[in-house]
């Protein structure tokens, strides 16, 4: 047998049974993490919108409408407490400093910012990074939706959150994403 | 060959990191804290044990021609099981290594003990060459994941060590203390072997 065809068969039977393996760990774990994936997700709609018990994706028509206005918006959900609708969650996708920060910012019908998640980011450590602190995150709960967030070193008035030492990129992108949310809700879900 | 000069080798003798000087990129980028040190240290020493028990028993059936392909398939393999299962069962972890988890699949430590030691000795050896070279780097990472943390954040395992007026040093979570912070330990590390085989001779 030509050695190369030899050759090329013995790369292609290493490949297959490999293959095999992978599939049958794939099997192993897939439910696993999509149930991992589910629960984190769950957990982040939560902690943002806490008085939210049950959360289902908004109509899609106006999602899609929302978010072609508004391309940093990935995903909204309404919030639910029995057949009363509490509030929205919005998953964002905001430009920080070392890259995408993807963060969740919970609404509640009441006009109020109820809680800021961040899920995924490659901020700085001990500087940027500190945007998934609760000294953070915690500034923005209860801030009115009606007025501009915004980041201030000492907060003080109704509408200033923590602005994170020397980390003034991440800051911007996390308020930014906020004001949109918030303007969203002003201009589009407030009925 | 005796099996604990094997595992000595690999975690003293001809450390991966302080010695041998290979597969630092993942080092210097994972070591922001002691948890990320010890999951990338313990990631690598699985792949490093299933690649080589796995290489070491098929060395006589794979042909030497193609053998780096046929390696990088095996290595590869078992990142991609081990990737699965940290992001099933250690999200936090998972979320923590980003990217340097399908990355070990380039690890140089992982081929190099492939094609020096696996493809060469039985699988007991072989395996226990994986252990020994995959403790040595987890050590590595821990040391340094250790003083970095403690150094940079003024933590460890998340603990808060000092009080509230306690100033860390940024520096030493930053790229540049990982290699400021490497070298002294290299230099370190050293300096103690030499020492001792002076001793020993």
């Amino acid at each position: 047998m030509n050695e190369t065809v030899k050759l090329g068969l013995i790369l292609f039977l290493i490949t297959a049974i490999s293959a095999g393996i992978l599939a049958i760990s794939n099997e192993a774990t897939s439910i696993r993490i999509a149930e991992a994936e589910r629960l984190a997700d769950q957990a982040a709609k939560q902690e943002t919108l806490p008085n939210g018990k049950t959360f289902e994706e908004m109509d899609e028509k106006l999602e899609e409408a929302i978010i072609r206005d508004n391309p940093n918006i990935t995903e909204i959900y309404e919030g639910y407490d029995g057949d009363e609708l509490v509030g929205y969650t919005f998953k964002m996708n905001v430009n920080g400093y070392g890259g995408d920060i993807e963060f969740m910012a919970g609404i509640s019908t009441e006009g109020k910012i109820m809680g800021i998640k961040v899920l995924n980011h490659a901020e700085t450590p001990g500087l940027g990074a500190n945007s998934t602190k609760p000294y953070f995150t915690e500034s923005f709960r209860n801030k009115p939706v009606d007025q501009e967030v915004v980041a201030e070193r000492e907060p003080a008035g109704e509408n200033e959150v923590q602005a994170i030492t020397s980390a003034t990129m991440t800051t911007d992108a996390i308020v930014e994403g906020v004001n949109t949310a918030r303007e969203v809700y002003n201009s589009t879900l407030l009925q | 060959m005796r099996l604990s000069k094997v595992f000595y080798d690999g975690l003293i003798k001809e450390n991966p990191i302080f010695v041998q000087l290979i597969g630092m990129c993942s080092v210097l980028a994972v070591t922001t804290s002691v948890v990320n040190g010890l999951g990338m240290g313990l990631a690598v020493t699985g792949v490093l044990v299933g690649s080589n028990v796995v290489i070491s028993l098929f060395r006589k059936v794979i042909p030497d021609k193609i053998r780096i392909p046929a390696f990088i398939v095996v290595i590869a393999t078992f990142v991609t099981i081990i990737e699965m299962f940290m992001k099933a069962y250690t999200r936090d972890l998972y979320n923590a290594l980003g990217i340097f988890i399908p990355l070990i699949v380039v690890n140089c430590i992982i081929l190099a003990r492939a094609e020096a030691f696996a493809s060469q000795n039985g699988v007991v050896a072989s395996a226990v060459d994986g252990l020994g070279m995959g403790l040595g780097y987890t050590v590595a990472l821990l040391i340094l994941g250790a003083l970095r943390e403690v150094l940079g954040a003024g933590t460890l395992f998340d603990i808060q060590l000092f009080g509230p007026s306690f100033e860390p040093a940024l520096i030493f979570i930053m790229p540049p203390g990982a290699f400021i912070l490497l070298g002294i330990l290299i230099g370190v590390f050293n300096h103690i072997l030499k020492k001792k085989s002076k001793a020993d001779a």
